[in-house]
């Protein structure tokens, strides 16, 4: 049993780094087709319920992070294809499975986790612009917990720590840009860059300004080199890179990194994809 | 083509930024991490007598049960009672009036002890006002029981400016597996140069040392054995030192056997030493020779605290942090030493045991003489 919950954690932990890295323009504003499904071994599993409306959760996650996605697209707004995102995740089992004694152990298993409540919403709009398809999105985080929240329960860790700290500071802002260019008809590109912010967290007396309104930081960069074997397959490599303020200050990182041999190895996504008739 | 020309040196920075390991080593010697106080305060001490302390401070953590060396469940303490404890560990350094700390187990940007710069702190609450900081362990993210971030070591604090400091590595232990040694413990002593206290044209040096405290194999032995050639060094040079630190030895002639008294619930006395994880830090008889270490160190220096009171419990300097509460034990044993190869001052040497709830070490104070300047 142990050995099984190690393998669905470190499988999540996967999850986060690779998560989102892109399926089918799950970054854009377009929905999925009515009836089409997407699923990736790090990706969450994608349906489109109707040709406006589209639901997606990790259903790996599911049962130690109940979660749940709508993207509902609207009417163009000034050209630009408009979606908005709406997220509900519940994440207390999912820390409650990391808080132990020995390894694998990431938060204090002496620190109680009270139960918490998280909700992400996010504007996508999206066009094509000197040949590449552009997506800018903007939105809110919020995060809830229904009883005092330790300030020590949180994973000091690039992509983890800036995602837990929402529940710390109750808010958080974040926006981004995604560039998709196709280079042959099966070859393709995807650069992006999202930025998230923790209004007036861990901030000193004497910050003022700027500094107190970016509280902690986060810079988000991923390049990906996508080749779509069929429109059923297709297969993704590149980096990540992140740039973050941290309670020790500001750190950056190169993402999926394997600490022991000190080198970088790609991140390698396969995804599956199909319509149910 | 300009943006490739634009976009390749980013590409370059960035990995290089962005591809540190995760836990940091070290070459056999390298530079430490120098201090200042935010506000200088003029040294006014008599400067033929320097008074000078070691004392390990257990990050801040006071008598807490921590999970690695105390039988405890924690491993984070709690933020605000670190603040108050460190500052109890200023105030306790200006009331000996402490020219030059040796610190052992000091935290700069720990998850344990809140991400203090404990170094800074101090500078920043006493009259000292340089510092040189030498990480022990440095892993940006230990996976286990919640540790999270650490970065602890030894520091010099002085009231006089420190210079020529350098992190001198010590050997890693042998008796662990790969993966727990890449991100355990690297040990280092720390050694720096205070001209202001020069003697003519002998230069004045401080050096600190933390050795292993739980190794089962020789580590102790290589660790000592580096300690001691630091120190001829100087000594070859005809320079002065004083050194000290958190030893993890008993004095020569001392009961080396404490299992009995640290051992946590559960836990047997059994006999065996080598494999048996009561023993690790408790027993001090693992390789030939090791009650007798420290005898080149007697042997060679003045110890601030005779060898014929070594072994006092006037003197005892530790106590595992749960001793007191399971068996009304504040101080056991003496691990935390004092030498020079100049004089102590007669009557200054002190074990401060009235700190004993501060840390799970009492700090050693004693006043070098520095005569002929």
């Amino acid at each position: 049993m142990q050995k099984i919950r190690r393998v669905i954690f470190i499988f999540l932990l996967f999850s986060i780094y690779f998560g989102n890295a892109q399926n089918w323009r799950s970054h854009s504003s377009s929905i999925l087709s009515k009836k089409r499904f997407e699923v990736g071994i790090f990706q969450p599993f994608r349906y489109g319920y109707s040709e406006t409306l589209e639901y997606s959760t990790y259903p790996l996650w599911f049962f130690v992070m109940p979660n749940l996605t709508l993207k509902k697209s609207h009417e163009n707004f000034s050209g630009y294809n408009m979606a908005t995102k709406w997220s509900l995740f519940y994440p207390r089992p999912l820390l409650n499975m990391v808080s132990k004694k020995g390894i694998g152990g990431f938060i204090d298993p002496t620190i109680k986790i009270p139960p918490m409540l998280g909700f992400s919403f996010s504007l996508i709009l999206t066009r094509p612009m000197l040949g590449m398809d552009m997506s800018f999105k903007t939105g809110i985080d919020i995060g809830l917990a229904s009883d005092e929240l330790d300030h020590r329960v949180n994973i000091e860790l690039p992509l983890l720590y800036h995602r837990l700290s929402v529940f710390h500071n109750n808010y958080g802002f974040h926006t981004g840009f995604d560039i998709e260019k196709s280079i042959t008809e099966k070859l393709s590109t995807l650069v992006d860059l999202d930025f998230s912010i923790l209004p007036g967290m861990d901030i000193k007396d004497t910050d003022s300004g700027i500094t107190k309104l970016l509280g902690e930081y986060s810079f988000e960069h991923k390049a990906l080199l996508i080749y779509e074997k069929s429109e059923t397959f297709r297969f993704l490599t590149g980096y990540k890179f992140v740039f973050g303020e941290y309670p020790f200050g500001s750190e950056s990182r190169v993402l999926p990194f394997l600490p022991l041999v000190d080198s970088w190895i790609p991140m390698i996504e396969l995804q599956w994809g199909r319509s149910l008739k | 083509m300009s943006i490739i020309h634009t976009i390749f040196p980013l590409l370059i920075i960035m990995f290089n930024i962005g591809c540190e390991p995760f836990a940091k080593s070290y070459s056999s010697t390298s530079n430490p991490k120098m201090y200042e106080a935010d506000e200088y305060v003029s040294p006014t001490s008599n400067q033929d007598q320097v008074k000078v302390v070691t004392w390990n401070i257990r990050f801040g953590a006071g008598r807490l049960p921590w999970f690695i060396d105390s039988c405890g469940e924690k491993a984070l303490a709690n933020y605000d009672s670190v603040e108050i404890i460190m500052q109890k560990i200023a105030d306790t350094l200006n009331v000996m009036e402490a020219d030059i700390v040796l610190l052992q187990e000091v935290d700069i940007e720990s998850k344990r002890s809140g991400f203090m710069d404990q170094v800074q702190f101090l500078l920043n609450n006493t009259n000292l006002n340089y510092g040189a900081y030498a990480s022990m362990m440095e892993v940006d993210f230990v996976f286990s029981d919640g540790l999270g971030r650490i970065n602890t070591g030894n520091a010099i604090l002085s009231k006089f400016e420190l210079t020529e400091a350098k992190r001198i590595k010590l050997r890693l232990r042998t008796d662990q597996s790969t993966l727990v040694q890449y991100g355990y413990a690297r040990r280092n002593i720390l050694k720096a140069k205070i001209p202001e206290l020069s003697q003519g044209t002998k230069d004045f040096y401080v050096v600190n040392i933390h050795a292993t405290a739980f190794a089962t194999d020789d580590t102790k032995k290589q660790h000592i054995n580096k300690y001691l050639e630091t120190l001829s060094d100087i000594q070859n040079n005809n320079d002065y030192f004083v050194t000290g630190g958190d030893l993890n030895s008993v004095p020569p002639g001392s009961v080396t056997d404490f299992c009995e008294n640290d051992k946590c619930d559960g836990e047997e006395c059994d006999g065996d030493y080598e494999n048996n994880e009561a023993y690790q830090g408790s027993y001090f008889e693992h390789f030939e020779g090791e009650p007798d270490i420290l005898v080149p160190l007697y042997n060679s220096y003045e110890s601030a605290i005779d060898l014929a009171d070594a072994n006092l419990p006037s003197h005892y300097s530790h106590a595992p942090s749960t001793s007191f509460k399971r068996n009304n034990i504040k101080y056991d044993r003496k691990l935390s030493y004092l030498f020079t190869n100049k004089t102590w001052v007669n009557g200054t040497s002190r074990t401060h045991q009235s700190a004993w709830e501060i840390s799970d070490h009492m700090p050693v104070s004693s006043m070098v003489m520095l005569g002929n300047r």
